[in-house]
């Protein structure tokens, strides 16, 4: 899917899930998103560094220096106690949406 | 979230740099998972790039979100505190209200206290102005010089670059335009005006040798010779001479002058040259008329200087051991000498004005605890929503911010009135009243302060957030105890305002009780300034000024027939009107004194009427009578205090004295004692000469008129009169004797009222406190009082307890404030008549009344918990 078609909201969500199991740099971040929707979204580096600094000052993430697996030094972001609860609020809704979106393109 | 936004103000250069370091690493890691996929080096990089898709343009986005968010935040922070200071309208109106008042009357004060005492001196250079006194072990270090002493300072000391001697007497009668005038003049050497750095508006100053020549100052101009430009090198009659314009002074220009100095005088319409520029005749050591001046050279250090003058002084001693014995050499900066007196009454008064404004801070933040204890749910409800600690501690600022900030408007709005109206009732005697506005320092001022007290009172609910996620128990607990430390404070603060006030008042009433020594009711004054060819040409001697008398008794004459009119007579030196004059005299029969050494003591010429008008007591001996003039044996009348100077244990009546080289005067008759400096000031010796038999020239005769009428309805009587008598004669400074009495007590009123409206505001506002929050843990305590009672324990008991608890909290404050007034008054002790910085009576009584007050405003809450129905206590929450 071509990446303008990602909703804001969407993507910021992506970025949330795709941090929910450990913290990651950016690079890491794009390939973890394209890898959880099956290649749907490719988060290209003009869209994804924003939304992590966006994020970031929301006070949902936060970053540390690290050394990234080819031990190049990296900036690595992590999920907060709020990114978290934000995360799963998010997700909820974004189930009941969905849900509610597919019952009503199956209804005749 | 607060922390990211202080970083992106102030390091912007740190995140840039992390920025370009994220992007590089993100490139690299592209750039080798390219690799990893078989592409050569160079193609995975140029694949790499092109996936970024510019990296300045991706570096532009991620800045305008940093900005965006921040900005947003900000925005939404602001919103949100609107909305919830209009939820509470009656809030948020005490709260800006409170803070205006105390922000106005901050700024109010400080901007006196900016022009008078800490903006420089309208010179350039103010910093290297001194004035330069003579000074004696005996009569003090601030005496006035000697032509003869400043000609030889001039000559011989060299760290100045230039030294400049005023002589504030000379005065004139302009008379060719209109009505004659009198004109207060200076006589200035011709360094005075480039030793100030005064440029002339129009014309020049003075050349050294110049004579009959005019500087006027810009009012004159105006006033009397409509501001003509074509006035330089014209002609102007002054004293019947005529005298060149050379110059006109800026518009701006005045002299910074102390009250006391130049006899009251504070203005000065037109100057001529003093000259000065060959040395001076020996007599001219022995009387001291110049204030002197002196501009340092640059980078010459005031002690330096001082050492240089001491030097000076030192030849001078050895030289004329006649007239400077013991003379000494002072400089002081002109800075300091101008508002030496009123330093310790301005910064007091703002010391009030800021205890005023922490005891509202103190309150506003009594009021956000209250809120913050109601809000205490939703920010509960906030926070396990997500909102983290920082972004709510966010909030709260972002509140006490707007607050400030409507707070510091509507208080500055609140200065910029009060300013103006504030210098129109300023007593007249304080120096640099025109230098005072609200100007960028001034601003600067009230931006500090809005800053410190937004954080002081933004800070008390950020404490108590942070017990936001502790029980409510804790939580209450710990507001109780910020509460009650809020409210010592303010009682404590109160209580110092108030004893500042109960003492400055105390001081004034003694002031005011002081009884001046003759009459102040129904008594007219008024000045008449009699032309040079009244006074013989200047010349000094017993009887040589028949003219002078010839006039006094001609217009007296007139005078007493104005309808209404009881008694009259004439001085040239009113008490309380801050001019005077001395005179030195030998007494019959006692040793010669050494040379340089005299008795000397003040003198009045005044006519025969004067004492019993103005009611000084004759108490022995006679009064003058018209017989005292120019043709019959000379005679003197003396007061209580020079009768026990100078004669301790002695019967001066009959005895006699005389003036220089003149024949022997007997002395006739002792009078009471007057406060002539100032209530506050204790009486002095004083002789009285009549009129006719004076020995110098004194040609402003001041009327003093009896009457039970309106005075003001006189004025115009005493003028026509004057006119008959001599239309060249001006009369002028007409004053009743009330007013004299009321203007010479104008500063410590100032102050002891200023004070007092501080402290009734302070008394104010503790109070509401002290309210507010008995009520809050009165509150917090329903449901205790509801069991209480429920279990037996009467209203009254219930009523003693919460009364017991406001009464503690009272007691503490008003012992903590005890101990701080203490301090207090001795900083102000120097501003005391007659009264103690610890005045027991004062203290008690407005210990007593603060206490009342507290209780007052602790019974309200008291009564209503204890008449509480138990039951509804009990369901309560």
């Amino acid at each position: 899917m071509p990446e303008s078609e990602i909703l804001q909201g969407t993507l910021d969500l992506l970025i949330l899930k795709s941090l929910a199991l450990d913290k990651m740099h950016g690079m890491g971040i794009s390939r973890r998103i394209f890898q959880i929707t099956n290649g749907a979204f490719e988060v290209k580096a003009g869209s994804l560094f924003p939304a992590l600094h966006r994020l970031e000052q929301a006070g949902w993430l936060s970053s540390v220096w690290g050394e990234s697996e080819t031990r190049r030094r990296s900036k690595f972001y992590q999920l907060t106690r709020t990114g978290r609860s934000r995360l799963q609020s998010e997700s909820q809704r974004w189930e009941r949406i969905s849900l509610a979106m597919a019952s009503a393109l199956r209804a005749t | 979230m607060l922390h990211a936004f202080f970083r992106n103000l102030f390091h912007k250069k740190q995140t840039e740099k992390e920025l370009d370091d994220e992007l590089a690493a993100y490139l690299a890691e592209t750039t080798s998972e390219n690799v990893r996929r078989g592409m050569t080096p160079e193609r995975a990089a140029a694949q790499a790039r092109r996936d970024l898709g510019g990296m300045e343009q991706v570096k532009e986005k991620v800045r305008d979100v940093r900005a965006g968010v921040s900005l947003e935040i900000f925005l939404q922070d602001v919103r949100y505190a609107i909305r919830s200071l209009c939820k509470n309208l009656s809030f948020a109106a005490i709260a800006i209200l409170t803070l205006a008042l105390g922000i106005g009357a901050n700024t109010t004060i400080f901007s006196v206290v900016n022009g008078v005492l800490l903006k420089p001196l309208p010179y350039p250079n103010p910093g290297r102005l001194v004035t330069l006194w003579e000074s004696h072990p005996a009569y003090g270090p601030f005496l006035t010089v000697a032509p003869a002493n400043f000609y030889d300072w001039r000559a011989q000391s060299t760290s100045f670059e230039m030294m400049a001697a005023l002589d504030p007497y000379p005065d004139f009668i302009l008379t060719g335009t209109g009505e004659p005038r009198r004109l207060a003049g200076g006589a200035v050497t011709a360094d005075f005006f480039p030793l100030l750095g005064v440029h002339m508006a129009l014309g020049r100053g003075f050349q050294a040798t110049e004579d009959h020549a005019v500087v006027l100052s810009y009012a004159t101009w105006e006033k009397y010779f409509g501001a003509r430009t074509g006035i330089v090198g014209r002609q102007v009659r002054l004293n019947d001479a005529g005298y060149t314009v050379v110059g006109v002074l800026p518009r701006d220009f005045y002299l910074v002058c102390k009250a006391s100095d130049f006899q009251a005088r504070t203005r000065f319409d037109i100057w001529t040259n003093l000259g000065l520029t060959a040395p001076p005749e020996a007599w001219q050591r022995g009387y001291h008329p110049l204030y002197t001046f002196g501009r340092l050279k640059p980078a010459v250090k005031l002690a330096q200087a001082q050492a240089g003058l001491d030097r000076v002084a030192d030849n001078l001693r050895r030289q004329y051991p006649d007239d400077n014995k013991d003379k000494g050499i002072v400089a002081v900066p002109l800075e300091k000498h101008a508002v030496a007196n009123v330093r310790i009454a301005l910064f007091t008064l703002l010391a009030a004005v800021v205890m005023v404004l922490l005891i509202a801070c103190a309150n506003i933040a009594n009021l956000l605890l209250t809120r913050a204890a109601a809000r205490r749910k939703e920010m509960a409800l906030r926070a396990a929503l997500g909102a983290s600690r920082r972004r709510l501690a966010q909030q709260l600022l972002t509140e006490s911010a707007v607050l400030a900030l409507l707070g510091t408007a509507l208080g500055l709005a609140l200065a910029l009135w009060s300013v103006p109206a504030l210098v129109r009732r300023l007593p007249a005697d304080l120096p640099r009243i025109s230098e005072i506005s609200v100007d960028g320092r001034v601003l600067a001022f009230t931006i500090l302060i809005t800053l410190v007290t937004g954080f002081l009172f933004g800070l008390v609910p950020l404490i108590q957030s942070r017990g936001a996620s502790l029980n409510a128990r804790g939580v209450s607990c710990g507001q109780s105890r910020l509460r009650s430390a809020l409210i010592v404070g303010q009682v404590s603060l109160a209580l110092v305002l108030l004893a500042g006030a109960g003492l400055m008042t105390k001081s004034l009433r003694a002031l005011l009780q002081v009884s001046p020594g003759f009459r102040t009711a129904h008594i007219l004054t008024a000045r008449f300034s009699l032309p040079p060819r009244y006074a013989n040409g200047y010349k000094f001697g017993t009887a040589t000024h028949r003219e002078i008398s010839a006039f006094q008794r001609e217009l007296g004459r007139r005078a007493r027939n104005i309808p209404g009119v009881q008694s009259l007579g004439f001085t040239s030196y009113l008490p309380l009107a801050g001019t005077n004059n001395d005179w030195s005299f030998f007494i019959e029969g006692r040793p010669p004194k050494p040379p340089g050494v005299f008795d000397a003591t003040n003198y009045r010429p005044v006519t025969a009427g004067y004492f019993e008008t103005i009611g000084i007591p004759i108490e022995r001996g006679r009064s003058f009578e018209a017989r005292d003039d120019e043709d019959h044996p000379l005679v003197v009348i003396v007061n209580e205090a020079m009768a026990h100077k100078f004669w301790p244990g002695e019967d001066p009546v009959g005895k006699r004295l005389k003036f220089g080289d003149e024949t022997w005067r007997t002395i006739v008759g002792i009078v009471g004692d007057v406060h002539h400096h100032g209530l506050g000031i204790a009486p002095e010796p004083e002789m009285y000469v009549p009129w006719g038999q004076v020995p110098n020239v004194e040609v402003r005769p001041i009327i003093v008129v009896r009457s039970p009428l309106d005075p003001a309805g006189l004025t115009g009587a005493l003028r026509k009169a004057a006119a008959e008598v001599d239309p060249e004669v001006p009369m002028d400074q007409v004053a009743t004797m009330e007013q004299l009495v009321s203007g010479s007590v104008g500063e410590s009123r100032f102050r002891s009222t200023a004070i007092s409206l501080f402290a009734v505001l302070a008394l104010f506002v503790a109070s509401i406190g002290l309210y507010g929050t008995m009520s809050y843990l009165v509150s917090q305590r329903t449901r205790e009082f509801g069991i209480r009672m429920a279990v037996g324990a009467t209203r009254g008991a219930v009523l003693r307890q919460v009364l017991r608890q406001g009464a503690k909290l009272a007691a503490i404050g008003v012992v903590i404030g005890l101990a701080a007034a203490a301090l207090f008054g001795r900083l102000i002790a120097s501003l005391l008549y007659q009264v103690k910085p610890l005045d027991a009576p004062t203290l008690a009584g407005v210990s007593i009344l603060l206490a009342a007050v507290a209780l007052l405003a602790s019974y309200i809450p008291a009564r209503r918990a204890a008449n509480a129905d138990p039951m509804d206590s009990l369901r309560y929450e």
